[in-house]
């Protein structure tokens, strides 16, 4: 009996320990994370190739990101009949401070990315027609390419036609298709990070 | 202290009512051989300190009749084997006896079952995993889904969640050699990692029973029993492996251990892969998985005290089907309607993101003190480390998005005791704890905060037998003090401090009408304080974008989430179920019939409805909220097994459910259709050199769920020709699939220390949608697959 008795203490003793080893209480806080997921800031930036200062700029804002308020499509494009310009982006997360850059992302991630277009019929001279977004090889004028020689659409020239148009359409959509991108993908291949749709004008 | 006096005065209360006996019951027995079970005859069983006893006949069966109870010993003695002692307290019993080998005289004492006090009025069924072991690469979930009343819920073929009428994830307990299960238990995702082969018994209660293991048991319990690591057991050796030709999987399996007089220790390993499986007319890519799995455990017996160390270890890859993950609506919308999946790649064993990765450390320790005779206490400690990554299809796809470490302990003194032959009971007081932290650097804000959970609880369960009633009564308190603390997706902290108090009540009646005839009837409530991911999910996981209670609130029609609501104000509730469940058991000879009904009361059911939709970058998309309102369920479960002639066996089982939201009169979504199945099972008797041999036919019906709740395709909310507000219903993306039918072949036959399995699950090759798979959106079930296992064991004579 005794023997047990000592054992029986032995045992509780050893419990006892664990149990005051696991009741030592953390109180920490999830470590402050660069937020890539969420894209709250989309600009599009048309820069005159004859004037570096004539800019035209387009935004859409998601101001809480995943949160509840409406998406702002703000600015409509107006840009000046038969003038070329070339289109860059500029993709954030501005829910933190400094803002998260997604653009540099999707370059880095560029063979797993593309961004198509579709626009108001022959808007521009070059590229005419529509776009690609209907059909993936209609033309586009794009000025970067990933790893594997395909584009990526972060920047692209465009030459306006020398008609107006009033009210028209311009549609942006990042495509992200990773372990599917080729030559021959389309703006319906893979998932879409953004597609907006802004009023385009040309005087 | 009211609390106190309250329980005493009910155990006084409790013994005065009833004390007349009555001394007609009898038990009917059968002894068989431990390892060829074979039936034995002339053995002696023997009520202790009485003068009665039985003998076996030639088919190893006995009676023993005039007992004034079912609680008492009786040792069992043969020659050439073990003498035993065997715990008599039910009514049929079947008693295994291991044959003498080196040490001769001296007492095995047989582990059965744990004790179940307290819950045996509780409609239950158990399971003996060896005899369901033909695929031995199945989950938890599918393994006990052939019982009445029990389905699974699933996410692909890895991901699969066991479900008791109607309600799943952590509204099941899911409780892994009596301690529960501690894992990210929120979403469909998320399945118990729990690897089966180890486990000895899988028992599973249907009602509420939560006052022996803990809230949250809305639903019913799911007991994984262990190897009992028996004592003087001879040294035994199993080695099986498998192949399956859907995904080409393969396993392997090794288990042995030894039991002698005083100590015992078991051992398993085992090693699952499987590459990408198929459906009738495609592969399912992203869809294997690799599974490695540690168990082991000892046991030292030393007078009145038992030592039982256990520890296992899982670890786990698991693939989710490529095409099922989408972020966008018109992604979401081209796959749900496209025919087939829209990823499809050539056979592949390799593992891609989305996928997801979990390690799960568990060790328990316990002292059983045999301070009397059949009175214990218990001491019991659990500690479990639950590691979970997972990995999207996004942006730094190799960084996962989730990198979670739960960590449970468990702290639980029981004192088992007995007032007499036929009042029994248990006391215990629980400690619980939980440690949920983030690790760093998956890029996005944590879906989950981190959190500690510290529960402390103490409950009292009582059965009294009078003549051939039972009743069981039983009450748990359980308070608990929650800390939160996480990030909104600016990076600002948020963070709160809650107390709980859940109770949790159990009374039950059984009566053994006749010989062959009995009734057990049992209420129960239940309490459940809503998860973390109920609480405080926020935005997009997948295509779904659902608000945590607390994280959203009204201002006037509007639905605001720019801030994190405190628990101060008690917006929220905990559910409460009260579960009333009602079996009859009729069992003779030939035929065994359960029939049960129940009814599921829960008060303030957490659910997910539709808000709103909402312009993203991406385009719009629906919104939804976790909300609380009243629910009912009501359903019943037949099962009817029939020996159609000596060898030759039928079990027809039919479920049926019925549940609605009754604030909303809305259906429920993900319920359980119905389905009927008709296994047959044939024993042929041995010839050429086959020793025994089982055949198995099981068709099945499932039907097309006709209380889903309406659809609306995702391509009306894009174009927004569908409005939603906060006053639409809930609605399912795609309709319930049509109802199916489905037929698996089985055989198994030993021969010598061989024993092979073959089984054909789909044999039609059917092409279906199962309504439980969130899967059903973008594929196919699988399709035929063959599946070849082939064990040797080897036992020390």
């Amino acid at each position: 009996m005794k023997l047990q008795t000592k054992q029986f203490y032995l045992y509780t003793l050893l419990f006892s320990m664990i149990f005051l080893y696991s009741c030592d209480e953390d109180d920490a806080v999830p470590a402050e994370e660069n937020e890539v997921e969420v894209i709250t800031d989309i600009k599009l930036i048309f820069t005159n190739k004859a004037d570096a200062n004539d800019k035209v700029e387009a935004k859409a804002k998601d101001p809480d990101g995943e949160g509840t308020k409406e998406l702002e499509v703000s600015d409509a494009i107006s840009l000046k009949a038969a003038t070329s310009y070339t289109l860059t982006f500029e993709i954030m997360n501005n829910l933190e401070t400094p803002g998260e850059d997604i653009g540099e992302e999707v370059k880095e991630e560029g063979a797993e990315h593309q961004i198509f277009f579709s626009f108001t019929d022959d808007a521009f001279s070059d590229p005419a027609g529509n776009g690609n977004i209907d059909n993936a090889s209609d033309k586009i004028n794009y000025k970067d390419t990933d790893a594997v020689g395909n584009p990526i659409g972060l920047i692209t020239e465009w030459t306006t036609g020398s008609n107006a148009v009033s009210n028209g359409e311009f549609v942006v959509r990042l495509q992200h298709q990773p372990d599917i991108k080729t030559a021959g993908t389309g703006a319906t291949d893979g998932d879409t990070d953004f597609n907006l749709k802004f009023v385009l004008n040309i005087q | 202290m009211r609390i106190f006096f309250l329980l005493i005065s009910f155990i006084i209360i409790n013994s005065n009512i009833y004390s007349q006996n009555d001394c007609s019951l009898s038990v009917n027995g059968k002894v068989l051989d431990n390892e060829t079970k074979e039936p034995l005859s002339s053995v002696l069983i023997q009520i202790d300190e009485s003068q009665k006893f039985a003998i076996t006949d030639e088919e190893g069966n006995f009676v023993l009749d005039n007992l004034c109870s079912y609680n008492f010993k009786s040792i069992i003695t043969r020659v050439g084997y073990y003498d035993s002692i065997f715990q008599i307290n039910k009514k049929n019993v079947t008693i295994y006896l291991s044959q003498e080998t080196f040490e001769l005289n001296s007492v095995l004492i047989v582990d059965d079952k744990e004790e179940n006090v307290g819950i045996k009025t509780i409609s239950q069924r158990s399971v003996n995993v060896k005899d369901l072991s033909i695929d031995p690469t199945q989950s938890l979930a599918s393994l006990i889904s052939d019982i009445d009343g029990v389905t699974f819920s699933s996410v692909g073929s890895n991901v699969e969640l066991p479900v008791i009428h109607g309600l799943y994830g952590n509204r099941i307990l899911v409780l892994n050699n009596y301690i529960k299960h501690g894992f990210q238990n929120w979403g469909k995702d998320h399945a118990p990692e729990i690897n089966v082969s180890s486990a000895e018994a899988i028992t599973i209660l249907k009602g509420s029973s939560g006052v022996r293991f803990g809230p949250e048991g809305l639903g019913g319990a799911i007991i994984i029993q262990p190897n009992f690591i028996k004592l003087n057991n001879p040294f035994y050796l199993d080695l099986s492996s498998g192949f399956q030709t859907n995904g080409k999987g393969y396993n392997f399996n090794f288990k042995t251990g030894t039991g002698y007089k005083k100590f015992g220790y078991f051992l398993s390993a085992d090693y699952i892969k499987i590459g990408d499986r198929h459906a009738p007319s495609y592969s399912l890519t992203n869809s294997g998985k690799e599974e490695k799995a540690l168990n082991l455990g000892f046991h030292y017996h030393l007078n009145n005290f038992d030592i039982k160390l256990y520890y296992s270890y899982l670890d786990q890859k698991l693939a989710l089907l490529r095409s099922s993950f989408f972020h966008s609506g018109d992604a979401i919308s081209r796959a749900l309607s496209s025919d087939v999946p829209l990823f499809i790649r050539p056979f592949s064993y390799t593992i891609n993101e989305p996928y997801q990765l979990a390690n799960h450390h568990f060790a328990k320790a316990s002292i059983d003190w045999w301070y009397k005779e059949n009175q214990k206490i218990s001491l019991t400690f659990g500690g479990q480390l639950n590691g979970r990554k997972e990995f999207d299809v996004r942006r730094n796809a190799q960084a996962p998005i989730l990198d979670l470490d739960l960590n449970t302990f468990d702290y639980l003194l029981e004192w088992n005791h007995s007032f007499s032959d036929d009042f029994d009971g248990l006391v215990g007081i629980h400690f619980f704890n939980q440690d949920n932290d983030n690790n760093p650097g998956t890029g996005t804000t944590p879906f989950i905060p981190n959190y500690n959970i510290n529960r402390l609880s103490f409950f009292i369960l009582e059965s009294k037998r009078i003549g051939k009633s039972l009743f069981e009564a039983g009450i748990r308190l359980d308070t608990e003090k929650n800390n939160v603390r996480g990030r909104e997706t600016n990076q600002n902290i948020f963070s709160d401090e809650f107390t709980k108090t859940n109770v949790t009540l159990s009374i039950g009646y059984q009566n053994e009408i006749s010989e062959s005839f009995s009734f057990s009837s049992n209420f129960g409530s239940a309490w459940r304080t809503p998860n973390m991911a109920e609480l405080y999910s926020y935005g997009g996981h997948g295509f779904k974008t659902t608000f945590g209670l607390f994280r959203y609130y009204f201002e006037g029609s509007d639905v605001n989430t720019d801030r994190v609501i405190k628990m101060g104000k008690n917006l929220v509730s905990s559910e409460k179920a009260f579960k009333f469940m009602n079996e009859l058991n009729l069992n003779n000879v030939k035929n065994n019939l359960k029939l049960s009904f129940f009814s599921n009361y829960i008060l303030n059911y957490v659910f997910e409805r539709p808000i709103g939709i909402y312009g993203t970058v991406r385009g719009p998309m629906p919104y939804f909220i976790y909300d609380q309102a009243d629910v009912i369920f009501l359903g019943s479960d037949f099962s009817f097994k029939r020996k159609v002639s000596e060898k030759i066996t039928s079990n027809f089982i039919i479920n049926y459910l019925w549940s609605k939201n009754l604030k909303k009169k809305d259906n429920l979504i993900d319920q359980p259709p119905i389905r009927l199945s008709n296994n047959l099972i044939w024993n042929t008797n041995s010839f050429w050199k086959i020793n025994s041999s089982e055949i198995s036919l099981l068709p099945s019906y499932t039907f097309k769920q006709f209380q889903a709740p309406i659809t609306i395709s995702p391509q009306s909310l894009i174009d927004r020709s569908v409005n939603i507000t906060k006053d639409s219903k809930i609605f399912d993306m795609k309709d319930a699939p049509d109802g199916y039918f489905l037929l698996d072949l089985s055989w198994k036959f030993n021969v010598d220390d061989f024993s092979f399995s073959f089984m054909i699950k789909n044999l039609l090759n059917k092409k279906y949608r199962n309504y439980l798979n969130h899967m059903r959106y973008f594929a196919d079930e699988l399709g035929r697959n063959f599946v070849f296992n082939l064990s040797y064991s080897f036992k020390k004579k």
